[in-house]
């Protein structure tokens, strides 16, 4: 049975725009990489710890530990946003890398058993609950700072334009999802949980939703190629450099004998003056 | 970007290392560094905070900053006592006292000079060896009138006639400072009373420089390095400093140039140990309730924390209490990184919110082992206008091993042996 419901997408476009925000990504990368390389080496290099160090990485990371402790409201909203939009990723990923597979004959089957057997709804499933946790953290940032406004906050143009980005990413996410479910027997439905609460499932036909679907998902996946151009220039930049700056502290700092060397326990951070 | 500026941006891109340069661009802009600046809580200007510096930074070194916000940017860099509260609370971690220090050398090397005021400091300390411009062969003589005055049980030595297992390191502001000699008589009597064998370096002893480092001077790690083979020549093996910032120079800012400092202690370090190995006995009862303020340089930037307050919890009749912002959260007084140099108005203010911040836990003290932050926090009292005392930390510790020592008998025979 053939769960995913096909129509039209413009691949030859979106193949095309592909290669070039990829292009453009990796371009200005390579003028980050040279402008971050005028840098020095730095003079201490932290030796051993390195098993200790992981675990701090993991809990300042995927945990975001510090986050957590600061503030846990502002953690939950993080820790939404965050997994919502890496789990999003993943999915993304897992159906551009099985593609071109399939394609050659080298998916082992993976392909048909995600797009078209039981793994879809899998991927549906995780894909409404990743969407919604993206939705909820965003509603809730957006709140944050626009009714809640704390101290910190400035409001800066990068902070409203990434805000409303990832948002218009995810009702577009959710508004096609929405037009899919619109198409398939409730059973199906189920599986986009939050999405079906939306639509009544089976309440219309392919014919008359499939100009809709082809728009919504163009305008979704172009906008998604949107951010990829915008994401150099963005704050969103933390997402990629956080971790990678809390490594090569986790590293240095035992040398330095910085904030979680020699006690993590007795370092940790009290609540935020802030909110 | 005109190639002028490019090369600039070059140069101080090129002075700062390839971590700091990614850390500019992995900043959140959470504003988490801002809410607990001490020196943003009194100038709310987004330049004074770490996520604004950051910022300015990063364009700096990327595509220049027209004047008005470079002038921004150098107001924000300079107004900053380098605390590294913002480092403590970045959930980036972010190392951004580092940053402002390096940041600082940066700046001089590729022309964009330092404040004044700063400059001619660290002039005086490179000529004079110290940042009081006095003649080099007076830094010893607190030890030589102590003795003198009948404060100390036996003459200090100096390295050059008898070597000891354990070099005391008074610093500039201990040993020329009359106000802040009685650190340096008092750690003597110590060290003296626990049975510690010692020496001096005296009229040899260097300003360790960790001032240069501070301001971002060019020469510091030439500097260092004559100081560090002053400490081989004369074979010392370990040291003991009771000054904060000689204990971040020697510890901290050496380290990355000298394996021998991982041997320098701060007194607090050392003196907890001979209390706890009971060479040191604390026999008096100090009748006090008293606060404890963390000098940065030995807390948030060295982790030392327990010691300080065990020494304190160890005197008897003496209470401690904790201020809301302590450990690694302690509100810096202001004194640190050449802010008082630039702006001693806030300074001030700093200090005087510290002060407050004592007087709301019900302390009539506040005790700290940090003779740079016990001026500081004496210019909060002013500002306040409050009752609160301010001790150094040997004070309390003298009160209870040999009050004879207190500060203001050393003052009094200073002044008679001055007169006589």
């Amino acid at each position: 049975m053939q769960l995913m419901v096909d129509y039209p997408k413009p691949w030859l476009l979106f193949g095309v725009a592909t290669v070039i925000s990829l292009g453009y990504m990796g371009y200005a990368f390579i003028l980050k990489w040279r402008a971050w390389n005028r840098g020095a080496e730095e003079t201490r290099r932290a030796e051993g710890g390195r098993g200790r160090a992981t675990w701090i990485w993991l809990a300042e990371v995927l945990l975001q530990r510090q986050l957590f402790v600061l503030s846990p409201g502002r953690w939950l909203m993080h820790i939404l946003i965050f997994y919502g939009f890496a789990g999003l990723l993943f999915l993304s990923l897992l159906a551009s890398v099985l593609r071109p597979l399939a394609l050659l004959g080298l998916d082992r089957g993976l392909s048909s058993f995600f797009f078209q057997g039981e793994g879809h709804l899998f991927i549906k499933l995780w894909g409404d609950a990743f969407g919604l946790a993206l939705l909820a953290g965003l509603v809730a940032a957006l709140f944050r700072r626009l009714f809640f406004r704390s101290v910190q906050l400035d409001n800066s143009q990068a902070d409203v334009i990434l805000l409303v980005s990832l948002l218009w990413l995810a009702l577009t996410g959710f508004a096609l999802e929405a037009l899919r479910v619109a198409l398939v027997p409730v059973w199906q439905a189920r599986y986009s949980f939050f999405a079906q609460l939306f639509v009544s499932p089976g309440a219309y036909t392919y014919n008359q939703l499939q100009p809709w679907l082809t728009a919504l998902w163009s305008l979704h996946a172009f906008s998604v190629l949107g951010l990829m151009l915008y994401l150099p220039h963005s704050k969103l930049m933390h997402s990629l450099l956080a971790p990678v700056v809390i490594a090569m502290n986790a590293l240095g700092e035992q040398d330095r004998e910085d904030i979680y060397w020699p006690d993590v326990k007795k370092h940790r951070p009290t609540g935020s003056p802030g909110a | 970007m005109a190639r002028r500026e490019e090369a600039q941006a070059d140069r101080i891109a090129g002075r700062l290392t390839r971590r700091q340069l990614i850390e500019l661009e992995a900043c959140t802009r959470c504003g988490e560094c801002q809410v607990w600046c001490p020196v943003f809580l009194q100038d709310k200007r987004e330049c004074i905070s770490a996520r604004g510096k950051l910022s300015l930074l990063q364009r700096l070194v990327n595509d220049g900053l027209p004047d008005t916000e470079l002038q921004d940017f150098l107001q924000g860099l300079y107004e900053c006592s380098a605390c590294g509260q913002c480092h403590v609370v970045c959930p980036v971690r972010i190392n951004t006292h580092e940053l402002w220090e390096q940041t600082r050398e940066s700046l001089v090397s590729a022309g964009i000079p330092r404040p004044e005021t700063q400059t001619k400091q660290l002039l005086t300390i490179k000529r004079a060896n110290n940042a009081f411009d006095k003649p080099q062969q007076d830094r010893g003589l607190w030890a030589k009138k102590a003795w003198e005055a009948g404060l100390l049980k036996a003459p200090v030595p100096l390295w050059r006639e008898q070597p000891s297992s354990v070099l005391y390191f008074a610093g500039c502001t201990a040993s020329f400072d009359p106000e802040m000699q009685s650190v340096a008589v008092q750690t003597a009597r110590l060290l003296q009373e626990a049975g510690v064998e010692f020496s001096i370096l005296g009229d040899e002893e260097p300003c360790c420089a960790g001032k240069l480092r501070r301001m971002g001077d060019l020469e510091f790690k030439a500097e260092a390095e004559k100081r560090i083979s002053l400490f081989a020549e004369k074979g010392i093996k370990e040291i003991v400093v009771s000054c904060a910032g000689c204990f971040k120079g020697l510890h901290s800012d050496y380290a990355a140039l000298w394996p021998g400092a991982k041997k320098v202690r701060h007194l607090t370090q050392f003196i907890d140990r001979l209390i706890q190995d009971g060479k040191l006995r604390l026999k008096h009862a100090v009748p006090l309730t008293v606060t404890y303020h963390d000098p940065c340089h030995l807390g948030r930037h060295n982790q030392i924390y327990d010691p300080p307050r065990r020494i304190l919890q160890a005197i008897p009749g003496l209470k401690l209490v904790e201020m809301p912002r302590h450990r690694a959260f302690s509100s810096c007084c202001g004194m640190g990184g050449g802010l008082k140099l630039v702006n001693p108005g806030i300074q001030h203010s700093m200090a005087g919110v510290r002060i407050r911040e004592a007087e709301s836990v019900g302390a009539t003290a506040v005790v700290t082992p940090c003779q740079t932050c016990y001026m500081g926090l004496q210019y909060g009292v002013e500002e306040t206008a409050s009752s609160m005392q301010v001790y150094h930390l040997n004070e309390m510790l003298i009160r209870s091993v040999c009050p004879e020592v207190s500060c203001g008998e050393i003052s009094a025979r200073f002044q008679h042996l001055q007169t006589t």
